[in-house]
Parts: C-alpha cells; structure tokens; sequence
C-alpha cells in the first residue's frame, strides 16, 4: 500500500538571482494505491505526471508533502533503510532502448541487482541467482535460454521492454512506476506489454502507478483501478477508471477524451467531443482562479477569480461548472 | 459517355506506384525493403499508409518522392505523379522542383527538419531562393497567412528559432513549409507520433480542414490505427516491405480480411466497448530475416498458416471493386 499526501515540487530555474523564478511542477497531489490496485496519471506533457512518478521512485525529493509506504513514511528515515525500502518501488522508463547498457548481457542485466541481494540474504549459492533469473523471464513471457546470452541490440522493442519489467521484478517489488512504459514500441506489440503489466499486477499483488497520455493504454492498464487527471500539477479529477471514461465532469479530461481518435467503422464519435485548439501555457501565472480556465472553452467569470476545489469523496472533480459531457467515443455494435 | 470519361479523368490517380522494388545494400547483401508495389493514390483523397518499424511505409514515400537515401536504391519500378510525370526517370532538376511544389512533405520530427541555427522566416525565404520564386515578399505573406491559419502568432513564428517552438508548434511550421509552395500531393511521415494526445487532436483537425479547404490530396504514414481509422477516406496496409490489405479505411476496420489486419485491429486498447476484447498480436514484427524468406512475410505469426504460405508469396488481388488483400487463405477462395 502507497499513500501520497500533498505532494509538492518546486524547481527554480537557472539565471540571475534576479531574474530566477519558480515553476511548481507539482502543486498538491494526494492519492494512495492498495496492494494489487492501480492507479492511472493521464495528463499532456508538461502537467508534472511524470515528476509524480520519480518522487514515488525516490529520484527526486518532494518540495513538500508525505510518501508512505506500508505506513513508513520513505523520506523521514535513515539513508540506509530508505535505500531498502526504495527498492520495493521500481521504475519502469519509457524507453527501453536507453534502459538497458549495451555492453551487458541480459544475464549480466539481470544477476547485478540478484547478486546483491543474494549477499544480503546470505544465500551465497550459485543456483539461486540463476534459478531466479529464469523465473523472471519465464513471468514476463520469455524464454529465459534464448534470451540470457543475448544483449540489447539482439532484441525488439517490446523484448527489451520485457527485459526491463524482468529486471524490475528481481528484486521482489510491491510497486511498480510504468512511465509510458509503451509509447516507444510497435503498435502490435503495445498491448502485449499493457498486459504483462496487467498480470503481474493480478499474479503477484503488485500496486501499479501508470503515467501516460494514452487514455485507451489507461483504461486497458487500469482495469478496476482508478484514473487521475492531472493538469499543471493538480489533480483536477480522480475516480473509478471506467466512471471518468463514460462520465468526465472536468472539462479537461473531456478534452482527453475528445482526442483519442475515432475508429470510423467501430466507433461512433461522442456527441459533444471537441478539440481544445489552445496549447497550454507554461508561463501564464495567473495563480488565481482556475488554472485550465485560460484553454477552457466553458470557462465563465467565477473561473478566473476564484480556483476550484477538488470535492471529496469516492468520486472527485474541481470544477465550478460540472457537467456531463458524452465526449468518448461509443462503440457501433 | 462522355460523361463517364469525364468521371475517369476526374479520379485519375494523383500518384501511380507500379512495380515499385527498393533495395537497401547491407553487408549481407541486398534486402528488399519495399517490394513489388502497386498503388494509386487517389486524387483529393486522404490515403492511410499503416505500418510498424521496418515494414517499409517511409522507405514507400520516399520512393515515391525519388529521395530514397543511401544505402537504399530504388531497383525498378515507375511513380507517375500528376502533373509531373514519372519522378523516376525525368531529369533531376525537375525532380528537386517537384518537391515542395507538387509534392510537400512533412517530416517526422519536425524538430529535427529545421535549421536550427536560422529563424523561421529565413528559412521561408530560403526555400523560396531554391525554388526561384520572384516575390519574395509576398511568400513571406503566404506563409504568415497559413501561420495564422494554423492557428499561431505569425509575427513571432517567422522571428523565432526553432528551439522558441513547443513540439505542436514546430509540426504546424513542418506543415506550412509543406504547404507554402502551394503543393496539392502532402505526405505526412508520421507528423503526430512525437506529440501528445492534445496535440496530436489539433494538429489532426488543422489537416483535415486545410485538405478540404485546398482539395489536397493527403498521404498519412503512420503506425497508428487509431489516427489513419480517424481521418483517412482509404487504408493501405504494409507488412514486411510488402502491401498486404488496401481498402476503404471503414471497411477495412469492420472486416479486416488480411491476418495481419485482423490481428493489429484486435490489438488496439479502445475507449469504448469492452476493453477485454482487444487481443495482442503475437509474435515480433519483420525483421531482415522475414525480407529473405520466400513465403508470406506474415507466416511465422499468423494464427491461420498454411504449408502453402512458407514456400511461396501471395500477390495482392483485388476481392472486391476496392479492396485488395494479399492472402491466400483470403483470395484462394475465390
């Protein structure tokens, strides 16, 4: 179990001391994943999706805020445990061809983080490092002899990707960071990956944060998990994966929605989608009000004198003008 | 009659591929990257050429623009490009001349096909020198008007380097150099791969107007179903340096007939429907083995193999008045 509390992070930009000023990449976000739950960040680039998920790995450390993990609090303990217990919570990155070092072997790869653990639990045996080696690759659909001598260049895009998952899994984590884990690799081979991901998630209990701008990879991800829209730092709407989908409040995830493009001959086109034609501005400072009010096309006075708040409940949204749009579309049989 | 040869000049082909070969020389020798194509680009439509890595759509257009770059060569074949003629076999001046006034291309990674080192409105003007276009200034205005008809600040566009520009940005300047020698043949080589959803949905909606608006005729290489099944009026689908189904993009995404079609359809996660449907593709995609190998490109993963399809290629047939597959499982019957 991982909770998140007010998450914060602030960078300030290179310049002179005068000159230097501050771009809050995450501004409070708040969620928790339950064993075997997972949990979706959909948001475009530049929203601080992807910030969210180093801080969870322990690549950066938040300006403000608390990540527990099992109810230890990851950023207020000695270096030595945190180091141990960063080590449940591994990072899947977007491309799998930087992830891995060409000059090693998958074996190499693999038995580096083994041999390490393998000296702390005292298990010095050989047999063991091998004997786990197999197991991973036999998890994410590999065929551990035709694979382990080989090095990355020997591999497709989605081998390498399930060479990285393997890798992650070695050390036994209970979370897993899949930072479009996806994007980079052939299309048919996409939804191979997604669902590896899927299983492991179901197979072995793992808690799951997937950050992506791909809402359909989400909602195949997130399968009775939960989705998070998240726009310059702020989670604007969070609720059961399938209820964001089919009934989006916040004009933004409506916008998300809108985009995914429309499989003419097995979908029909939502009823209201529409196309946000305003890209979004970094610098716009405007730190009162709603901070999508200056690209919505719904946007009315209240919007940009006075910021929402995120309603609570099982279900939430920060909007002043809620309302259902059919946005998604809807398939034809 | 008359009226019938009228309809046949009308939606005579703005681009005719026959017997297209493409060889890129390698140390194990030649491989085929594109092999044996037949196609029509259909004049004011907006064609879809789908694909994954390596299956030879890019290497296809390039081709098409006669700018296959070392170590590939183009074996044989002819491209008739409306207006212009075979773009392989006339002179190489008016060839370079083609490109950019009859054929625009957009490139990939628009990041990458800018100067880097010169602002925008230089580069306008350079491409203008090379092209000898006597008025110079009123390109400079064209190119501020498509500017703000793509929706950006004109002025400061044209004043910017290439670094000034978000990724959307810089797509959209990729399409007003395509589009500002006033081009009616537009390729775009995977215009929107690099960008987000938000991104991606505009820059789409901006060439589907300006194909109407300017009776382009819009050529769309991707790897994405969900964008060519968006915006393209037909699909062309390529595997291992081969077309394996043409057809209309609507019918092709109801009744995929090819298995390979049929799998990539199946694969793609959807907002809407049970998600539970979509199945992965098994096995890896071409690669320089599959090229050398004498049966169907698609053999080794398709679920429906013959012994048949190992020793020999299926030829794309035509299955019905518009649509071609090349199968055997699928034309065999008929």
């Amino acid at each position: 179990m991982i909770e998140v509390e007010h998450l914060q992070k602030v960078y300030s930009t290179k310049g002179s001391l005068l000159n230097r000023s501050q771009v809050r990449a995450v501004r409070d976000v708040s969620f928790r994943i339950p064993e075997g739950g997972a949990i979706s960040f959909i948001g475009e680039s530049g929203c601080g999706k992807t910030t969210v998920g180093r801080i969870l790995a322990g690549l950066e450390a938040p300006s403000a805020g608390i990540v527990r993990l099992d109810g230890v609090n990851i950023h207020q303990v000695a270096a030595g445990e945190r180091r141990n217990l960063l080590r449940k919570i591994q990072l899947i990155h977007q491309d799998p061809y930087q992830a891995l070092n060409p000059a090693y072997s998958i074996e190499q790869a693999l038995s580096a983080p083994l041999r390490i653990m393998a000296k702390q639990k005292g298990d010095t045996a050989r047999t063991w490092i091998r004997d786990r080696m197999e197991e991973v690759l036999t998890m994410v659909g590999l065929d551990p002899a035709s694979v382990l001598y080989k090095y990355p260049h020997m591999l497709s895009g989605g081998q390498r990707q399930r060479i990285v998952i393997a890798r992650a899994l070695t050390v036994e984590p209970t979370v897993l960071v899949a930072d479009e884990a996806v994007s980079m690799i052939d299309v048919s081979l996409r939804l191979g990956v997604l669902r590896l991901l899927r299983d492991l998630r179901e197979k072995l209990n793992i808690s799951l944060l997937f950050i992506t701008h791909d809402v359909a990879a989400a909602r195949y991800l997130g399968k009775g998990g939960r989705i998070s829209v998240i726009y310059k730092g702020l989670i604007v709407e969070q609720g059961p994966t399938e209820g964001v989908i089919s009934r989006p409040q916040h004009p933004y995830t409506q916008a998300l929605l809108s985009a995914v493009p429309v499989l003419k001959g097995l979908e029909r086109m939502g009823a209201d989608r529409f196309i946000l034609a305003k890209e979004m501005n970094a610098q716009s400072a405007a730190e009162t009000g709603c901070l999508f009010a200056d690209r919505c096309p719904f946007a009315q006075e209240r919007c940009f004198s006075e910021a929402p708040t995120l309603i609570d409940g099982e279900y939430q949204y920060a909007c002043h003008f809620p309302e259902v749009r059919q946005v998604a579309a809807v398939a034809m049989e | 009659m008359s009226a019938e040869l009228k309809h046949k000049q009308a939606t005579a082909p703005a681009v005719q591929v026959r017997g297209l070969n493409v060889v890129y020389a390698t140390n194990q020798g030649d491989l085929p990257a594109v092999r044996q194509v037949d196609l029509d680009i259909e004049a004011r439509k907006i064609t879809g050429i789908i694909g994954e890595s390596g299956s030879g759509k890019s290497t296809l257009v390039m081709a098409m623009m006669n700018a296959v770059g070392k170590p590939g060569q183009i074996v044989s074949g002819s491209v008739e490009v409306l207006g212009v003629g075979d773009m392989l076999s006339i002179d190489r001046e008016r060839q370079r001349k083609a490109r950019g006034k009859e054929l625009g291309l957009v490139f990939q990674a628009a990041q990458n096909s800018l100067n880097p080192l010169r602002r925008i409105g230089h580069q306008v003007l350079d491409l203008g020198r090379s092209h000898d276009v006597k008025d110079l200034r009123d390109l400079l205005r064209k190119a501020k008007d498509l500017l703000t008809r793509l929706g950006m600040d004109a002025d400061r566009v044209l004043a910017s380097y290439q670094h000034e520009l978000s990724g959307g940005m810089r797509q959209r300047v990729g399409i007003m150099f395509a589009l500002i020698l006033d081009a009616k043949i537009v390729i775009l080589d995977e215009a929107t791969t690099a960008l987000d959803m938000l991104s991606q949905a505009s820059v789409l909606e901006i060439v589907r107007e300006l194909h109407k608006e300017r009776g382009l005729t819009t050529i769309l290489v991707t790897h994405d179903m969900g964008v060519v099944a968006d915006m393209a009026d037909r699909v062309v689908v390529m595997y291992g340096g081969e077309i394996v189904e043409e057809g209309p993009s609507e019918f092709v995404l109801s009744h995929p007939a090819h298995p390979y079609t049929q799998g990539l359809v199946r694969a793609i996660p959807r907002i809407s429907g049970d998600i539970d449907r979509a199945v992965p593709l098994q096995g890896a995609p071409a690669d320089l083995k599959t090229y050398l190998e004498p049966g169907c490109p698609f053999y080794q993963r398709c679920p429906v193999a013959m012994p048949k399809c190992q020793e020999s290629r299926p030829t794309s047939l035509a299955v019905s008045q518009d649509r071609k597959v090349a199968c055997f499982k699928v034309t065999d019957h008929d």
